[in-house]
């Protein structure tokens, strides 16, 4: 293996020429056909663009990219674009590597653009001459969203195919609301990693209601009442409970469904979802608790018929695994667009 | 029909889930759940379903057989299984305290009543704590001989019962062999339907459960590129390999009565070639699928008879070496009589009569003791039809060839000449190549999860059909009797592919195995 390529596996960025970066990526995997006898696959499945506005989001992003490559083979395109900050434009490229079957190499390619001032216009154009052709694109936004009708997001967003957010991030109710004006704004189908946080919680309360006895029930649902973890008390740690009950409220054909939502000091884990109980007319409850030592959240139904209690896996996911669980998924979410409208109007309740 | 089955509406809270249909929870009872079958792949297989949350929550497993076990000694035996067996490894202590809670042990013999009406009592039990109403679905990993038994007395003491007829659902899944040859087929299938009706009836061929298999239908019917040259004007024959490098090992016994046309050809090798040769079909369904398949089965040639030493090769194995090891002949293995004649290996030259495939050879070959466990098709092209650089003497065309690798390294890869760069005009083949593990990453699914979860579900598509199975047999059974009346298999090393003749039957049409 030749030492540049190995190098550059092991983490190490090559700064290279703007107009040059896809004929360095070329010449690297050239040199390294010549030199190795290790089998040395390159793969892509994704481009994924994470777009940062500081050093500290684009270093956290690249290296929780580089693990799920591993997964989700990609071209990886991390941009740091500070508008406020001094005029630059640089670029950097890096291998991702990872074994798979004990001794066939795949290996992502990673190409870092940072940009500031005026001259972060030019990071769109020069993205989109990055992407490799026929691939899906998703846009991994992190940070503050931007104006919906901004000329670079909308530029960046122009070729993007997915706009992945985490509304753990969020600020206020404005933000929910900003991501479908986006959507609705581009080609870009939304998808945001705190909906991944409620899946487990999703699963656990549909099997609550498999049983054709139970789903019986289901219109006699009265009110929602949920726990989660709380941290500092920002709006964004309330986000998983809101598209949770927006899913229910929506599921059940319910948008004005009573909800209650409460938040206790959990160290470590703010912003998830610890406890659901659903009332239903006439007696009877669903509750679905996590267990942490179990790492499952169990479900009892409580003086209705037969159902039976449920165990559902559930552990905290890391960023990483949520990247993954997104970039898995070819096709968009339509039910998560759908549910948007229904979580922002049960925060507006409050 | 439809109008008779009570139709159940989709949970509402399943929409955008991976899984998006769950199954209505039933009592699965497996008769033979002592055995390696149950332990190895039934029992962890439906841990990792329910690991995976794809199990309903009242979803029961009986075990059911001849030791002395308790529920909790049958719990504790299953969780080892799980530990060494299950894809879901680690086991995990929440998923399994659940998971153990289904299982539930009745001990008993196959032709005896009295364990009948205590397994009917515990499913009764199971049904009113559980929420199983009544829903069975029988596996019966026993070998064919307790078959007729257990079928009768399941019809007779009322354990099986259709929505048809306002009762809750009763399936049945059925293992390989299925019958020793067509009169044996019929006679199996004449019993099941005895008790069952054929859509109750789930052949299990644990190849079709495989990511890959699956994969044919989608490669062929998803693409565009393929299907307008997948036939004879472009291909120019096809190859199949199911090698195993390892002997009969502990089943000495039954592959004496078998052979490798019983074991593999019969059933998993020719379910490769219908997914390969078969028309589209007009759903993604159960029977529409299943339609086709039964076409091509039924447009097999005959084999020549009068010359079958040009279409049909078997082998047996003698002593040799695999990968360094040096290992015994057949007729030394345990069980196996010194002087058997039962083939372990057999290649044969197959055409399919129809208006896509005339005149397109299909080889198929499989065996035992070959160098390396490898499952492949290979599509072999026509060339060119008219060679531009027949003039070029540095330029060798090499036929295209798309392969797609069934096990292990699971992925598929297309072989082209390209021109290697220089001032000369030089050629030489390279591949485009896909593999699973490169672009997934994540391990596919255990076989059986898959055709366990589509029992559940009622979906027959990659199960076997009665005249699927009799089909095959009609086309084999002239073969089987020729050998049987006639000569000895032609040995071969283990460690090679097969014997000298299995070569010849490519090389008399100018042609030779892809080497997998």
């Amino acid at each position: 293996m030749n030492d540049q390529f190995e190098r550059l596996r092991g983490g190490e960025e090559l700064s290279v020429d703007l107009a040059g970066i896809e004929r360095s990526l070329a010449e690297l995997w050239r040199n390294e056909g010549e030199h190795s006898d290790d089998a040395v696959t390159k793969a892509a499945l994704w481009n994924v663009v994470a777009h940062t506005d500081n050093d500290r989001d684009r270093s956290s992003a690249t290296e929780m990219l580089a693990q799920a490559s591993a997964s989700v083979p990609q071209r990886t395109i991390v941009i740091r674009a500070a508008r406020g900050g001094e005029a630059e434009l640089s670029s950097w490229i890096s291998a991702n590597c990872h074994l798979v079957g004990g001794s066939r190499q795949v290996c992502s390619e990673e190409i870092s653009i940072v940009a500031g001032g005026d001259r972060i216009h030019h990071v769109p154009p020069l993205v989109n001459a990055l992407l490799i052709p026929d691939m899906p694109v998703a846009t991994w936004w992190i940070g503050d969203l931007p104006p919906a009708d901004d000329s670079y997001t909308c530029a960046l967003l122009d070729t993007a195919d997915r706009l992945i957010v985490d509304s753990m991030a969020f600020d206020s109710i404005d933000d929910l609301n900003l991501v479908s004006s986006i959507s609705q704004g581009t080609d870009s189908v939304p998808a945001d990693l705190n909906w991944g946080r409620t899946e487990d919680w999703r699963i656990a309360t549909a099997s609550m209601f498999d049983d054709p006895a139970s789903r019986g029930r289901l219109g006699d649902v009265e009110r929602v009442r949920l726990a989660g973890t709380a941290g500092t008390g920002t709006f964004g740690e309330r986000v998983s409970g809101l598209l949770y009950a927006g899913w229910f409220a929506h599921a059940v054909g319910n948008p004005d469904l009573p909800f209650e939502f409460s938040a206790a000091p959990h160290e470590g884990t703010p912003g998830f979802i610890a406890h659901v109980e659903i009332d239903l007319r006439g007696g009877g409850k669903i509750v679905l608790e996590w267990h942490r030592d179990g790492a499952a959240i169990i479900g009892r139904a409580q003086d209705i018929g037969q159902a039976m209690p449920t165990v559902t896996r559930f552990a905290v996911r890391d960023t990483v695994d949520l990247i993954i669980r997104q970039l898995s998924r070819q096709d968009e979410d339509p039910l998560f667009g759908r549910i948007l409208p229904f979580a922002a109007r049960l925060a507006s309740r409050r | 029909l439809p109008a008779l089955v009570p139709q159940v509406q989709p949970n509402p809270l399943r929409e955008g889930l991976e899984q998006e249909r769950v199954p209505e929870p039933s009592a699965l009872v497996i008769f033979g759940a002592s055995g390696d079958l149950t332990q190895r792949k039934l029992i962890p297989s439906l841990y990792s379903l329910a690991h995976d949350g794809l199990l309903p929550a009242g979803q029961s497993i009986v075990g059911f057989a001849k030791p002395e076990y308790t529920d909790e000694a049958f719990r504790m035996a299953m969780r080892d299984a799980c530990d060494r067996f299950a894809r879901r490894r680690p086991t995990e202590d929440a998923v399994w305290e659940n998971f153990s809670k289904r299982l539930y042990y009745v001990r008993g013999e196959f032709q005896d009543a009295d364990a009948y009406q205590r397994l009917q009592e515990r499913l009764a039990e199971i049904d009113a704590s559980r929420g199983t109403g009544g829903r069975r679905i029988y596996y019966l990993a026993v070998p064919p001989q307790f078959f007729p038994v257990i079928s009768k007395t399941l019809g007779e003491r009322g354990m099986v019962t259709d929505p048809e007829v306002g009762g809750p659902f009763t399936r049945v899944i059925i293992e390989k062999p299925f019958g020793h040859d067509l009169e044996s087929a019929k006679e199996l299938n004449k019993v099941a339907v005895m008790t069952f009706r054929e859509r109750q009836v789930y052949r299990i061929d644990h190849y079709l459960g495989k990511e890959t298999v699956q994969n044919l239908l989608v490669l062929r019917f998803a693409n565009g590129i393929f299907e307008p040259f997948w036939n004879r004007q472009y291909i120019d024959h096809v190859q199949f390999t199911v090698a195993e490098s390892i002997g009969v090992e502990r089943r000495g016994n039954y592959f004496e009565g078998a052979g490798i046309v019983r074991d593999i050809i019969q059933n998993h090798l020719l379910q490769l070639v219908c997914l390969v040769a078969m028309e589209p079909p007009v759903a993604f369904e159960a029977d529409a699928v299943r339609d086709e398949k039964v076409k091509v089965l039924k447009a097999l040639r005959d084999f020549p008879l009068q010359e079958l030493e040009r279409s049909a090769v078997r082998g047996q194995y003698s002593s040799g070496s695999i990968v360094g090891d040096p290992v015994m002949g057949y007729r030394e293995e345990p069980n196996v009589n010194p002087e058997s004649k039962t083939e372990t290996f057999a290649a044969l030259k197959v055409y399919i009569e129809n208006w896509r495939w005339a005149g397109v050879p299909f080889y198929l070959r499989a065996g035992k003791r070959l160098p390396k466990r490898v499952t492949d098709i290979s599509i072999h092209f026509r060339p060119p039809p008219y060679p531009l650089f027949r003039k070029v003497r540095s330029v060798r065309q090499h036929p295209n060839v798309l392969a797609i690798r069934i096990q292990p390294d699971e992925g598929i890869s297309l072989r082209f000449d390209s021109k290697i760069p220089g001032p000369a005009v030089k050629t030489h083949p390279v591949t485009m190549e896909f593999r699973y593990a490169t672009s997934f990453g994540a391990e596919p699914p255990e076989a059986y999860e898959r055709l366990l979860l589509d029992t559940m579900l009622g979906d027959s598509t990659l199960f076997a059909r009665r005249d699927e199975v009799e089909t095959a047999w009609t086309w084999l059974d002239p073969l089987l009797r020729a050998w049987a009346s006639s000569g000895s298999p032609a040995p071969y090393p283990a460690g090679t592919w097969g014997p000298p003749e299995a070569d010849l039957l490519l090389e008399q049409d100018g042609r030779q195995w892809r080497r997998p």
